[in-house]
């Protein structure tokens, strides 16, 4: 091969080394290809790149009016159902929203069925009396027996609020420690305060049911109590002979304060609960962290320093203000005009 | 070795009952110690070459030795130095005097047999080609930088060849295909999350990161985990399950997790967004993505790797001229429009020149004004003075947002919802915008060229660093109170897709650009390595 200077070389000379250039090019390429599929059909996957031309028609995009892509016809999913992680029924999957809503306890009548709940289980006559006021309650049917176990309850008595019960746990102090880490302990297995199917129960979970709760347990649920250590439905005896059932002869009654009420908890148990309903206390700097987004309104910012339109995603400041100032609203095509309802009691009413 | 068989006859008339890919004479090469030395030496000096002087060294010695070509398919003798094309059959001649049965492809590296006729391809000396071939690409990427990895190709091994084999109803995926679209449920006033998840699983890098399966969990019990939720999610909706899915696990979470949008109701898109960004950012803990989690301070997950911006603001002291900067990470832009009541707006829209190829009729806003007049320099009025570190005083100052860092995916918000003293309205003003976005001059740099004046850009500078291409528009239809959102995604490159709770429809691109937007979803061209 000989070294050749271009320059002295008219147009005409270039433009044939330039072409006979690209020919050897594109003919190495097409080489390579050439190896590549003879390598595939020696070594036999030559056939992977073979499509069965039947089954590519089950996928092809549709695109004729009144159909969606899939050829289907719109409106025909009125049947889909799922299965709620709170209470396991089977609900209508268009009205999973507002079942959820009531499941775990938040929507506008639950505070009044929570009360009459309450009204009912201070009711000394019956034993078990709670158990009436089941259908009332988020709709749910609680009488599981010995089928549906209870599996992860992530809801229990968080979300049933008695909101006038002046010794709700919820106003306990812990309350004000927003940025709680979300608990690390297994979802509550409590179905509402019934009493809870202790089959289901670890042993660590069953010990410390029994650190902080009545635990006795009844003939007509086979469940055990899940109110106070000084539950007025039953006798310190009771609840020593199930502590002995449990967890052996030297089992004993733990103290009780004086102050417990009622359906009042450990501390510790509810603030693990309670931190459930709250942020993880991250630290790490993302936007919902940033601390200098205070200037001028006209800033426009996702993280909004508007509190009417966005809703802050930091955790120190109040953010539950519900549906008074919520801001654009989307919804399914029911277009009747809604106007906001009047804010929900919640249990953070309390705190600001 | 198994017999791959051809499924319903190709129009290749080939015979794909083969025998093994190698041959004995290739074993019969590979006796002694020296074989693999020598053959090393042969990639390196003749087949690949990784520096400019091998480069040159090759095309000079490199030359048939019976024409002196050095074209026409020149192969090299492996049991002695001998070049010989193969079109003129000089290497086959050489052959058979030498009875030198094998030659590579100094093209390729191919292993050529005399004696089968045909080009063999043998387990180890492949490897050791496909060593000394990644060893000159590195060889290159030091002298170039900029020449990416080679990424090899799928190859398949045994079993899975014959798995595949059982299985004749392959699919390809083509551009007229609807896998990666479903329709989503609507649980009883969800369409807001819907749009969302739509926006979100067509996010072409968060696609990517969940269809390869990189998230991994550390929560304390997966199934509260959103992200986990959100890679199911993705599973869900690239399944090619026609019917629509039905996301109650993912509305749980939310709830439980960002507990201020818990409930029945109708609720905002845009604040639905941030939520569910935040809660995926603080689940993230177990993902770490490329940089080393070694600053505490900087958050290095997916969610903060794609929406994470930097958000610049200069505040420049009338008095002194000094300026005082700081940035603050944001996942998003929310942009004041044109009668509202409570912002103001200077620039008379549509009179610059178009900048970025909107639809420039005049007196429609486009999405440029619009950031033009959130990067503007703002005059903080007599009422809002700052205090001066250098004056040591109140002063009157003016305030400028530009950008200092652009996120990969950039989410531009319009603020239709006003919630003033006065009213609460939607503003369904019309804003135009665009199928391409250079945001080049709402940079942080860009702050001198516009002071003097030059707003243009550069055209076709070849700079894509800055330019996005839209790829999700969430709208809303109604009135404050009660409405419907419905989204538009891409697809495909360049389809376009309506998402209406559960019915997918196709779209045109004018359909997309007419339509009024309210969330619109931006991805970055190009992206670069850390």
């Amino acid at each position: 091969m000989e070294e050749m200077s271009l320059s002295g070389l008219d147009n005409s000379k270039l433009e044939a080394i330039a072409q006979e250039i690209y020919a050897d090019l594109v003919e190495d390429s097409c080489l390579g290809f050439c190896f590549e599929v003879h390598r595939a059909v020696k070594c036999g996957y030559f056939f992977l790149d073979d499509t069965d031309p039947e089954s590519m028609k089950d996928f092809e995009i549709v695109d004729q009016p009144g159909l969606d892509i899939f050829g289907q016809v719109f409106n025909q999913w009125k049947s889909k159902e799922c299965v709620c992680p709170n209470c396991s029924r089977s609900i209508a999957a268009s009205r999973f929203a507002p079942h959820l809503e009531k499941c775990l306890g938040m929507g506008r009548n639950s505070s009044r069925i929570a009360n009459r709940r309450i009204a009912n289980s201070n009711n000394m006559n019956k034993s078990e009396s709670d158990q009436e006021d089941n259908d009332d309650i988020n709709d749910n049917d609680w009488s599981y027996g010995s089928e549906k176990k209870a599996k992860k309850r992530k809801s229990d008595k968080l979300w049933y609020l008695p909101f006038q019960n002046p010794n709700s746990p919820r106003r306990s102090k812990s309350l004000k420690h927003k940025n709680g880490e979300l608990s690390n302990s297994d979802p509550f297995k409590y179905n509402n305060s019934t009493g809870i199917s202790y089959e289901t129960l670890g042993p660590e979970e069953l010990r410390s049911l029994l650190t902080t709760q009545c635990g006795v347990i009844s003939e007509h649920t086979k469940k055990m109590c899940t109110r106070s250590l000084r539950c007025p439905q039953h006798t310190d005896e009771q609840r020593r002979a199930v502590r002995i059932y449990f967890l052996g002869s030297s089992a004993v009654l733990p103290e009780v304060e004086s102050s417990l009420d009622n359906d009042s908890f450990d501390m510790t148990d509810s603030q693990a609960l309670i931190s459930r309903l709250q942020w993880d206390g991250s630290s790490d700097l993302s936007p919902s962290d940033s601390g200098s987004s205070k200037t001028s309104e006209n800033q426009g910012w996702g993280l909004g320093t508007n509190s009417s339109e966005s809703r802050k995603t930091k955790k120190k400041k109040s953010h539950l203000s519900l549906v008074g100032t919520a801001s654009s609203l989307g919804s399914n095509k029911k277009k009747k005009p809604k106007p906001p309802a009047p804010p929900t009691p919640s249990i953070y009413d309390d705190i600001n | 070795a198994a017999a791959a068989t051809s499924p319903g006859g190709g129009c290749l008339d080939v015979d794909f009952a083969v025998g093994p890919p190698s041959c004995s004479h290739v074993n019969s090469f590979k006796v002694g110690e020296n074989w693999r030395q020598e053959l090393r030496l042969i990639y390196q000096c003749f087949v690949w070459c990784g520096t400019p002087e091998t480069r040159k060294s090759k095309a000079k010695s490199c030359i048939c030795h019976v024409c002196g070509t050095h074209l026409n398919r020149l192969h090299s003798c492996l049991s002695c130095v001998f070049f010989g094309c193969f079109t003129e059959k000089h290497i086959h001649e050489h052959a058979e005097t030498k009875q030198h049965n094998l030659a590579v492809d100094l093209y390729y590296g191919g292993i050529y047999c005399f004696m089968c006729k045909d080009y063999v391809y043998d387990k180890d000396i492949e490897k050791i080609a496909k060593e000394e071939q990644g060893e000159a690409l590195k060889l290159q990427q030091c002298s170039k930088p900029g020449i990416g990895e080679k990424y090899p190709t799928w190859e398949t091994t045994k079993p899975e060849l014959e798995l595949l084999g059982h299985n004749p109803r392959r699919r390809r995926i083509t551009s007229s295909f609807t896998i990666g679209l479903r329709g989503l449920i609507n649980l009883g006033n969800t369409c807001f999350m819907n749009c969302i998840v739509q926006a979100l699983t067509h996010t072409p890098i968060l696609r990517d990161f969940f269809l390869s399966d990189r998230h991994r969990c550390e929560m304390p019990s997966p199934e509260l985990c959103l992200v986990c939720e959100m890679s199911s999610l993705f599973r869900e909706l690239y399944s090619g399950n026609p019917s629509p899915h039905v996301p109650y696990k993912l509305l749980h979470l939310v709830w439980i997790h960002a507990r201020h949008l818990a409930g029945y109701r109708q609720q905002d898109a845009h604040e639905f967004l941030i939520a569910a960004l935040d809660v995926l950012h603080r689940h993230c803990k177990g993902d770490d993505v490329g940089k080393a989690a070694s600053n505490p301070n900087h958050c290095n997950c997916i969610i903060d790797q794609i929406f994470t911006g930097g958000l610049q603001s200069d505040v420049t002291c009338q008095a002194c001229h000094g300026v005082s900067t700081t940035i603050d990470p944001c996942w998003d832009i929310s942009l004041d429009l044109p009668g509202s009541c409570t912002s103001f707006w200077p620039v008379s829209p549509g009179r610059e020149s178009s900048v970025n190829g909107e639809s420039h009729i005049p007196g429609i806003t486009t999405l440029t004004d619009c950031l033009r007049r959130f990067t503007r320099p703002e005059h903080l009025g007599s009422n809002a003075k700052i205090k001066c570190g250098s004056c040591q005083s109140y002063q009157e100052s003016t305030k400028q947002l530009t950008m200092n860092k652009l996120p990969v995916v950039a989410c531009f918000h319009f603020k239709r919802f006003e919630h003033s003293a006065k009213q609460r309205r939607k503003i369904t003003t019309y804003i135009s915008f665009p199928l391409e976005l250079d945001m080049t001059p709402f940079m942080a740099s860009s702050k001198e060229s516009r002071m003097n004046g030059q707003l243009q850009l550069p055209t076709s500078s070849g700079n894509n660093e800055n330019k996005y291409s839209l790829f999700a528009v969430v709208n809303h239809q109604g009135t404050l109170e009660s409405g419907h959102y419905t989204s538009f995604i891409r697809h495909h490159k360049d389809q376009w897709f309506k998402c209406d709770d559960a019915v997918i429809t196709k779209a045109s691109i004018k359909d997309v650009l007419d339509s009024e937007g309210y969330l619109l979803f931006y991805h970055k061209q190009v992206l670069e390595h850390e």
